[in-house]
């Protein structure tokens, strides 16, 4: 069974289509990249899956539920990073934990220190998010996400902003949670990241998916020596503002 | 469009995360919204009092205290829901991360004006204190006002929050206050009787939910008018149960792309 399944996903701001009737298949246990050019769907397609934008065509099932109508069930076992860091600012990096645990119904007494340690924040457990560097907020959203045991987790952009080191730290986190069974979905339009986290990925242009494959199967399609150079071939070189 | 009632666990938690930085910040918060209905008390009960002895064979002083207790919870829900949840939504972007929980939108709406009524419990109930200290609680009733200071600040709640929803941006508050907040406050009876205004203030004032709350308050505190208490509970009660939807359809527009 695929963790998530996407099949004529369609969705329309008005008269902008965002997602014109893609299809997808993320397989369990891997990690997934949605990679494309600013305002091509790639976050649209995100919120759909953890249930901040409506499906408005299409079939869209997460987990073997459907989206549009168990949403709850879903979110109860999704983790999800999203691309601003939309802490608590009022309340200590423990306590966004303990919250979040709230939200999810779970007991999370153990869990918050082991989550923590994860993070590298055992030291920050009382600082408030404001005082934290932007690497240390982004590792405060993925433990946050981790706190229901999520089957999948879905990151939009988890390192745009980030400092190389700041970016090694959370592609460490990320192969760590692949290590242990987690699905991950993201999207990003950092190359590098993509070729060293994903185990398979779409190419999204102008609300559509254009290509799809593992990183190698690009490669080599498009006889190409990194995603870089594939990512131009496929959007052109214009600009998209 | 999916219509669903709230689940009461959810609507808690979303709830009790506003407790825990209200835990915080109270100390700050407290005493300015507090403050302006004591301020009010004594420029108008004990500087107007001064001259005018009494309403409708009221002690002024008494006649407007009852009535100040309906206002603080007012203004303390008002505050609320405006400027405080806009920052949750807009600034802070909260609720998007509630939503990515197993928290949807008529749950988050319960939650906060749950809370928001709490809010006005605790200001009611500190003014109602401090009427007491004056000597001005004139029935054991006075004892029952926060049960009732709850069923009017839901109401207030599902307003301010579809206004707040509706507008989103903190520019427009104004607008609400000026044309909204301000006039209800002055003229739903706080201050004076509406008896010997034109009959279409009256009307007015029926559709506006201070006025039935003031009507409640005043029953209770210088009563026991118990009729005019059940009369306008009931009131509050059909007006907020027929408003809830509102915010819900709006914070779920705003949110819920």
């Amino acid at each position: 069974m695929s963790a998530v399944e996407g099949r004529a996903l369609y969705k329309a701001y008005g008269d902008l289509v965002a997602v014109d009737h893609i299809d997808f298949d993320v397989p369990e246990r891997e990690c997934f990249g949605f990679l494309g050019p600013n305002g091509a769907g790639k976050t649209t397609t995100m919120k759909m899956i953890y249930g901040l934008a409506h499906v408005d065509g299409g079939e869209l099932r997460v987990l073997g539920l459907d989206a549009r109508t168990q949403r709850r069930a879903v979110k109860s076992r999704l983790g999800v990073v999203p691309q601003e860091a939309n802490l608590d600012w009022d309340l200590t990096v423990r306590e966004n934990l303990v919250q979040q645990a709230l939200y999810h119904g779970v007991n999370a007494d153990g869990r918050i220190d082991e989550l923590l340690e994860l993070a590298q924040l055992s030291a920050r457990t009382q600082s408030k998010p404001r005082e934290l560097s932007g690497g240390m907020q982004k590792r405060l959203l993925i433990a946050r996400a981790l706190i229901n045991n999520p089957d999948l987790i879905v990151l939009d952009e988890p390192t745009t902003g980030l400092d190389p080191q700041a970016r090694l730290a959370v592609w460490d986190l990320l192969e760590g949670l692949k290590g242990q069974g987690v699905t991950l979905i993201l999207t990003t339009h950092y190359m590098e990241e993509a070729e060293r986290i994903c185990d398979r990925l779409v190419i999204m242009d102008h609300a559509k998916i254009v290509e799809s494959g593992t990183p190698g199967e690009l490669l080599e399609r498009f006889g190409q020596p990194n995603l870089e150079g594939v990512f131009i071939e496929i959007t052109g070189r214009g600009l998209r503002e | 469009m999916r219509l669903a009632l709230p689940n009461p666990k959810m609507a808690w938690r979303v709830w009790r995360r506003d407790l825990r930085v209200f835990s915080y910040l109270w100390k700050g918060a407290l005493l300015p919204t507090f403050l302006d209905p004591v301020v009010y008390l004594l420029a108008m009960g004990f500087g107007l009092g001064t001259y005018l002895a009494s309403v409708n064979g009221i002690p002024y002083k008494d006649f407007i205290a009852s009535g100040l207790v309906a206002s603080a919870a007012m203004w303390a829900t008002v505050f609320e829901t405006t400027y405080n949840v806009h920052f949750r939504m807009t600034e802070y972007r909260l609720y998007d991360n509630m939503l990515s929980t197993p928290v949807e939108v008529e749950d988050l709406v319960a939650g906060e004006m749950a809370w928001a009524c709490t809010r006005a419990v605790i200001y009611g109930t500190a003014f109602l204190l401090v009427v007491l200290i004056f000597g001005l609680i004139d029935s054991p009733w006075a004892v029952l006002t926060p049960a009732f200071l709850v069923l009017g600040s839901a109401c207030f709640a599902a307003i301010g929050l579809s206004f707040t929803a509706i507008v989103g941006k903190v520019d427009y508050f104004t607008y609400y206050y000026t044309l909204f907040v301000t006039p209800m406050f002055l003229f739903s009876g706080i201050f004076y009787p509406l008896d010997r205004l034109p009959d279409w203030t009256h009307v007015v004032a029926w559709f506006t939910p201070l006025y039935h709350l003031v009507r409640i308050t005043r029953g209770l505190i210088l009563g026991p008018d118990a009729l005019s208490v059940i009369g306008n509970s009931a009131w509050l009660l059909v007006v907020t149960s027929a408003l809830f939807i509102v915010p819900v359809i709006f914070m779920r527009r705003r949110l819920v792309a």
